[in-house]
């Protein structure tokens, strides 16, 4: 176990995945937010807009 | 406080030229809510307070098409500061007719005469003083392309907008009709701003129905304001709308005759006339055509520069490919995990899964913005309205008009700007039809299936292309004929009435700006999706129950992909490709189409890169399918429901769930039965395929095809005019 740990979530993985993880997060609620993704409706009328 | 100046005229006076000379880079381009019409603002250069709203083009503040809705919508209820209204200085008269409705919002207005150097060309000259006498408001002259006085006119609409005051009304209309627009303003003060009064009193009497639905008088008042529009109609004899349109013209005649002097001119053909003599000639337009996409084809999806061909798009593609993600990227990002000891599934999921899901998608987009390069030129010069003009005779023999025609050619790019383009349609029918079809012509992303086909089971024969572009065709005219008869679609193609503009030198700085907005718009939509679902599919293909655990497996069988797509390839037995790779492979193909060659590299065991068409697998997939079945699986992939950004497109367009449930579902349908029929029927004559159960369905589906081809029509007498001869 401890091996399996220590190969498969050692400290640059964590950190890497973590940026890699953090970013796609960001991405979804990106084009959540956003739209532009398949996901949105195209109804931008409840977006305040970046402007 | 910031100043808001809202930019009004006619489609094709200059607008977006001026737009985006006067805000530059700072500019943002959506869509006005609930609506497929793009709203572009922009910050004024020099200003940041000041806020340039560039609105639809239109040809008048009438309720009838959605961008006139929303200028009028935006002008009444944004209330901007001041309306920079952009006049066509070459065609005076007909520009003159939205700015005698603009000057009646009660809002500042700065007429802004555009082309001023083609009128001086043409020995014609405007006074603007009297012009600007005879509408109450300040006129300057421009010339957007060449920059010229466009400062001044943002000057003059900024202090119009900071002075807060419109000059006095001319008086456009007379007698009678004057008299009952002014009866409707008594009735109607206090019940709107008193800046629109005047606006709403004309609307009431043309009966605008926007605008009875907006106030919501009661009946009475309504009543009341008929009996003063009926008395008009009687004593002009003609009805309230027609009446306002000609009195407008009638004054707009003697503006232009007092402030215009018109050079006399010998009746000859324009540079234009001559050019479209020939462009949109019955015998050379088709071959003419032809030749022009034959052209952008080959330089933007053709053969490479460095193996002897013209493609820019293509060589830049290749070079992405196998240069920064075949080797900088991997070599770079993949040294650098290794040398840091990061784990063996997160480096995979990385390099096999993120790069390689961004790296696909980011191939694609050198051609893809040589494509939106070649095709702006082509829209800037003038020539894709000739095209939707000379493809609109063949279009509307199967129930399309030529506006359709656009859509399609762009789709053989890239599916979501084909998508993007169908909203120059203003029936709503035909817009739907058109996004709903649009999708079944080849785009880009589907010739590597094509290429894989052809290669493993054809012997590279190009004939297969061919197949499949005509078998895309066949299905959009199909559809359009088959759905036209269907109460959903029924009725005439619209009435075609296009402005064909001048032609002109393309404006680099328009066209630049058109390529960089579509391109950056395609790789955020197509990159936030491709890149999140491609995660999901590394997870599910790298991950599983081997030797009774659960986790990441050495033989791909035993993934969790494999477990799902195993349960539904029955699904798709009866089309000769009931295996579950080949189900894999075209959901992958949901994400890009071009994912269905990268799964089958996956899946097929092949570790290493491959190539655009797939060819180091061709021997593993021959022995898997006979030429009849994978031409089944490529008609199949070809029309089944398109990537997820195009149907991201789709969704965004038709404005609406069910809609665009009705469009994938159909392409999905149609997809499946066409893929039946060509195998179910063609392996009855191959011997590969006895006859049975789905033997029977496949001919059934034919029969009923047949029959929606050739049915009558009984919605063709829609749109019949009665006349009744004796009241003229």
């Amino acid at each position: 176990m401890t091996e399996f740990i220590a190969t498969n979530f050692n400290l640059p993985t964590i950190i890497v995945a973590a940026l890699v993880f953090g970013a796609l997060g960001w991405v979804v609620w990106h084009t959540h937010k956003h739209g532009g993704g398949c996901s949105c409706g195209g109804d931008c009328s409840h977006c305040k807009g970046c402007h | 406080m910031s100043i808001k100046i809202a930019l009004a005229g006619n489609p094709n006076c200059g607008k977006t030229t001026l737009f985006n000379n006067l805000t530059g880079s700072n500019q943002y381009v959506g869509n006005w809510p609930g609506v497929t019409v793009e709203k572009k603002e922009g910050k004024l250069k020099g200003d940041k307070d000041v806020i340039i709203q560039d609105l639809p083009g239109i040809y008048s503040l009438s309720p009838y098409t959605l961008e006139e809705v929303v200028s009028r919508t935006y002008l009444v209820k944004e209330k901007p500061d001041a309306i920079l209204n952009i006049i066509d200085g070459t065609n005076i008269e007909r520009n003159l007719y939205l700015t005698t409705q603009l000057i009646e919002l009660g809002i500042p207005v700065v007429m802004a005469v555009n082309m001023i150097d083609l009128v001086r060309k043409n020995g014609d000259k405007i006074d603007l003083k009297k012009l600007s006498a005879e509408l109450g408001c300040q006129a300057v002259e421009i010339s957007a392309l060449k920059g010229e006085g466009t400062e001044a006119a943002a000057k003059a609409a900024v202090a119009a907008a900071k002075a807060g005051k419109t000059g006095e009304l001319p008086h456009v209309f007379t007698g009678s009709v004057e008299h009952a627009i002014a009866h409707i303003e008594e009735s109607i003060q206090g019940k709107v701003d008193d800046r629109f009064l005047r606006w709403y009193a004309v609307k009431l009497f043309e009966r605008d129905d926007k605008v009875l639905e907006e106030l919501k008088l009661d009946k009475a008042l309504v009543d009341h304001i008929d009996e003063h529009i009926q008395d008009c109609e009687k004593e002009m004899d003609d009805d309230a709308e027609s009446i306002i349109t000609n009195q407008r013209y009638a004054y707009i005649n003697t503006v232009v005759g007092k402030a215009v002097k018109k050079k006399a001119r010998v009746e000859h053909l324009t540079v234009s006339d001559k050019i479209d003599r020939i462009v949109t000639n019955r015998v050379l337009a088709l071959p003419i055509f032809a030749v022009v996409m034959y052209l952008m084809y080959s330089l933007s999806m053709g053969t490479s520069i460095a193996d002897g061909g013209w493609a820019i798009g293509t060589f830049a593609t290749d070079w992405t490919n196998d240069v920064l993600f075949g080797e900088i990227v991997p070599n770079a990002l993949g040294g650098f995990l290794e040398s840091i000891g990061v784990a063996g599934w997160l480096y995979g999921l990385i390099m096999d899964g993120i790069v390689a899901g961004v790296g696909a998608v980011l191939g694609f987009v050198p051609q893809m913005l040589v494509l939106f390069f070649l095709l702006s030129i082509l829209e800037d010069v003038g020539y894709m309205s000739r095209v939707a003009f000379i493809m609109d005779r063949i279009f509307r023999k199967f129930g399309l008009s030529g506006k359709s025609f656009i859509p399609v050619l762009v789709g053989t790019g890239c599916g979501v700007p084909g998508v993007m383009a169908s909203r120059t349609i203003e029936n709503e029918r035909d817009r739907r039809m058109t996004i709903m079809t649009t999708c079944f012509i080849p785009c880009g992303a589907k010739m590597p299936i094509i290429g894989l086909i052809a290669g493993a089971l054809f012997g590279g024969s190009s004939l297969v292309a061919v197949s499949a572009y005509f078998i895309g065709m066949a299905a959009i005219i199909c559809s359009g004929i088959m759905l036209k008869k269907t109460k959903l679609f029924a009725g005439d193609p619209a009435p075609f009435v296009m402005e064909l503009p001048a032609y002109h030198v393309p404006a680099w700085g328009n066209v630049l700006r058109a390529t960089w907005e579509r391109g950056w718009s395609f790789i955020k939509r197509a990159g936030s999706v491709i890149l999140l679902a491609t995660v999901v599919l590394w997870f599910m293909q790298g991950f599983g129950f081997e030797n009774g655990a659960f986790g990441m497996v050495e033989d791909q069988d035993n993934s969790v992909l494999a477990a799902i797509a195993t349960k539904v390839a029955w699904i798709f037995a009866p089309l000769g490709f009931g295996n579950w790779r080949a189900t894999v492979a075209s959901v992958s193909g949901l994400i890009a189409k071009e994912n269905v060659v990268g799964t089958f590299g996956v899946l097929y065991h092949f570790g290493g890169e491959l190539s655009e068409n797939g060819d180091e697998i061709w021997a593993a997939v021959a022995k898997d399918y006979t030429a009849l079945s994978a031409y089944a699986f490529m008609i199949f992939n070809l029309l089944c429901a398109p990537c997820f950004a195009a149907m991201g497109a789709i969704k965004r367009e038709m404005n609406n769930g069910k809609w665009t449930a009705i469009a994938i579902g159909y392409m999905c349908a149609l997809a499946y039965c066409a893929a039946l029929v060509v195998y179910q029927l063609g392996g009855l004559i191959t011997g590969e395929v006895h006859f049975g159960l789905f033997t029977v369905v496949a001919v059934v589906v034919l029969a009923a095809f047949i029959y929606l081809m050739v049915r009558p029509n009984k919605y063709a007498n829609n749109n019949e005019v009665k006349l009744d001869t004796s009241r003229i």
